[in-house]
């Protein structure tokens, strides 16, 4: 049981095995910075991956690291020269900081610095912990109103709101997002509050699509083991959209989705990938030269998109409630890991050490 | 580690009052800071309007004395500890302005619009580059390519602004370009134009021998309106002379004049695009409903931001515009730089410029 103030940080050692270790407190370094009592922790895919394989791509464990990245948490200290919050204030936490000084961070890409350093991507400790310190300007107030739990939610839904920018989703338009977990939903919720008329929700799963429908689809879609144009063929009679959707954004990963996102986009939209799955796919190019779509990546969240996320949960346009399967006190981590990995639930949040 | 060294200055006090004092050396306090010691500083129009007023907006106070100069050109002096691209005795071409990198339109990839923006020779306390030696970030530090020299070197800050107007207007291949201006940035917005692809190019001025260096050196048409041309006045006779029926594609405009605001904006075809550069006066008489009616998109353009400097460095190495050199009408020692000021502001020359202090 982790005694008041405690830093207890929940810590991968290597694929499957994780422990608990009380870590000294972070120290402030710069007079820029903040140091925050973590609240709540969601699970994402990635740390679940982490848990799992031990690397994502070419980031690689080479040595024990905190887990988690999806949090909330109060300022209890702040630098000289902050301004912007106060010792109190709940915030939400954007938990990469870029250098600020290369071309991307410049050109206000800074979610493409090449110096960026993310909680939880190795070798950079993440927020499962009870203390976190990050630069003011990373630390998003919430309002009175808006709940640390659903603080927590703020991170994936920044990831929602940078897709659905990338998308260029305007009033009005269709949109087939492929995948039902929480980002695949919240990017649903996210086009509805751009001003999308039609949303569909595609998913394998019927429980997520049962979920999709009642949170923030107009359609849903159930893909059978047929080719991918015969799949989008069907999706669009389903859907009402005869000629193709304006934009399809994935957020699965899957190369059977990717494949039909392009056979449901109409001439001259957009697709957008933001899951994350197989790192070489067989890919449908051909229709999306003589169609003449634009492909973007879409890679975490950038100049706004959390400032906007807490908007759209301040002003009821996005409920993030509703996707809180539960909360499990911090030491239940290592479960919550295995229920997410299970497939149980939508988000479930670990409490930080010093919750009551 | 540095050692402290003398630092002259140049201090502006007020309208007229400009004296040359003591500046501490500057201590490197960041990692990635590199401390330059000066070898050019340009004069602008800006400086003129501090020497005669004191000031744009915000004034000089004598009791917090100014050093001015923006427009600079350098040799590495001093590096921080993290600085990886230049090494000392490097010529550089100098950023003056640095952002706080951490507010929204920093992070969003405009820093030139940063309200905590530390812009050299801003009142009260933000000094400029009249000085032995001055220090700024690594990334606001260009690397002058060989074959060009100090001198020249101070010009790739209004070649910047140039660029920064151009890209804004997005010219493109095959585009028709009205320039307002053959000053500095006129001319410059001309010769960028034309790197970028812009087809015609017409430079329009009150000054024959501006407009007659503008045709050789920019390779532009020319446009001297007269005494008592109104604004439909011009538009229309530049369309007719230059063969413009429906317009220009784009109007750059350099002079902040009404009566050339005026004119741009009705020798723009339908749908074209405006870029408000010159600085004049805060309010002039516009006619708006043109506006609607063309629909056309006006921006203002202000400074230089990501990616300006570094473009507008690879014009001058690749040659896609020529050199700058010839803008280049005068070096004044640094115990004459108010005479350099003098000169601008009579309108002798087209750059200036002031020597860094040699003692």
């Amino acid at each position: 049981m982790a005694k008041a103030d405690s830093n207890l940080s929940f810590i991968l050692n290597k694929p499957h095995d994780v422990t608990f270790e009380e870590r000294p407190k972070p120290k402030i370094q710069s007079p820029h910075d903040v140091l925050v009592a973590i609240n709540y922790t969601g699970i994402c895919g990635s740390d679940v991956h982490y848990w799992e394989e031990g690397r994502i791509g070419s980031f690689i464990l080479k040595a024990p690291m905190v887990l988690g990245h999806e949090s909330a948490g109060t300022i209890v200290e702040v630098g000289s020269a902050v301004k912007s919050v106060k010792v109190g204030d709940r915030i939400a936490l954007e938990p990469g900081t870029p250098c600020r000084r290369c071309t991307p961070c410049l050109a206000g890409h800074y979610n493409l610095c090449p110096e960026m350093r993310f909680a939880a991507s190795p070798p950079i400790d993440g927020t499962l912990a009870g203390y976190y310190t990050s630069p003011e300007d990373f630390c998003y107030k919430l309002p009175e109103h808006v709940s640390l739990q659903e603080g927590a939610l703020i991170e994936p839904l920044a990831v929602a709101v940078h897709i659905v920018k990338q998308a260029k989703i305007k009033p009005g338009q269709s949109v087939v997002v492929m995948g039902a977990g929480p980002v695949g939903l919240l990017c649903c919720a996210v086009a509805k509050a751009f001003g999308a008329s039609t949303v569909v929700s595609v998913d394998i799963q019927p429980a997520r699509l049962e979920f999709a429908a009642a949170y923030a689809a107009t359609h849903t879609f159930t893909p059978e083991r047929v080719s991918a144009e015969e799949n989008a063929a069907r999706l669009l009679k389903e859907s009402g959209l005869e000629g193709g959707a304006d934009a399809v954004i994935d957020a699965s990963g899957a190369e059977p989705s990717i494949q039909t996102s392009i056979h449901v986009v109409r001439r001259g939209g957009v697709y957008v990938q933001g899951g994350m799955g197989k790192t070489d796919i067989t890919f449908p190019i051909m229709e999306l030269c003589i169609k003449e779509v634009t492909a973007k990546g879409s890679f975490r969240y950038g100049s706004g998109d959390y400032k906007l996320a807490v908007e759209l949960v301040a002003t009821g346009k996005v409920n993030v409630k509703k996707l809180i399967t539960g909360t499990v006190r911090f030491e239940e981590a290592e479960q919550a890991f295995k229920d997410v990995k299970g497939g149980k639930g939508i988000k479930m949040l670990i409490a930080g050490p010093n919750e009551k | 580690m540095s050692i402290a060294e003398k630092n002259l200055a140049l201090f502006l006090l007020g309208p007229g009052n400009a004296l040359i004092g003591e500046s501490p050396y500057p201590t490197i306090t960041d990692e990635h800071d590199i401390i330059i010691r000066i070898a050019y500083v340009g004069v602008c129009g800006s400086d003129v309007s501090f020497w005669t007023k004191g000031g744009i907006g915000q004034k000089v106070d004598p009791s917090r004395p100014l050093i001015m100069g923006h427009e600079a050109s350098g040799t590495v002096h001093e590096i921080g500890s993290a600085v990886s691209s230049l090494k000392v005795g490097d010529n550089v071409a100098i950023e003056p302005g640095l952002p706080c990198r951490r507010c929204l339109p920093c992070k969003g990839g405009r820093y030139n619009l940063c309200s905590q923006m530390l812009f050299a020779a801003d009142p009260p306390f933000s000094h400029g580059t009249l000085r032995k030696y001055f220090k700024l970030a690594e990334d606001f530090c260009y690397k002058l390519p060989q074959f060009l020299s100090l001198e020249e070197g101070v010009l790739v800050e209004p070649l910047a602004v140039a660029v920064h107007v151009c890209r804004l207007a997005e010219i493109g291949l095959g585009q028709d370009v009205v320039v307002f201006g053959s000053g500095t940035i006129g001319l410059l917005c001309a010769v960028v134009s034309k790197s970028m692809g812009a087809q015609k190019i017409i430079a329009a001025d009150v000054n024959a021998s501006r407009l007659e260096f503008s045709r050789q050196f920019a390779d532009t048409g020319i446009y001297k309106p007269e005494t008592n041309d109104t604004s439909e006045d011009i538009a229309r006779k530049i369309k007719k002379i230059h063969n413009l029926s429906k317009g220009a594609d784009t109007v750059l405009e350099a002079t902040g004049i009404a009566t050339c605001i005026g004119a741009g904006i009705h020798v723009l075809k339908k749908g074209g695009t405006f870029i408000q550069a010159g600085l004049g006066k805060p309010e002039i008489q516009f006619p708006i409903t043109t506006l609607s009616e063309k629909e056309m998109t006006m921006k203002g353009s202000f400074r230089y931001g990501a990616g300006d400097y570094e473009l507008a460095l690879h014009l001058l190495e690749s040659k896609k515009v020529p050199s700058l050199s010839q803008l280049i009408s005068s070096v004044s020692a640094f115990e004459n730089t108010t005479e350099a000021w003098e000169r601008t502001r009579k309108g002798a020359g087209i750059k200036n410029l002031i020597r860094g202090p040699q003692g």
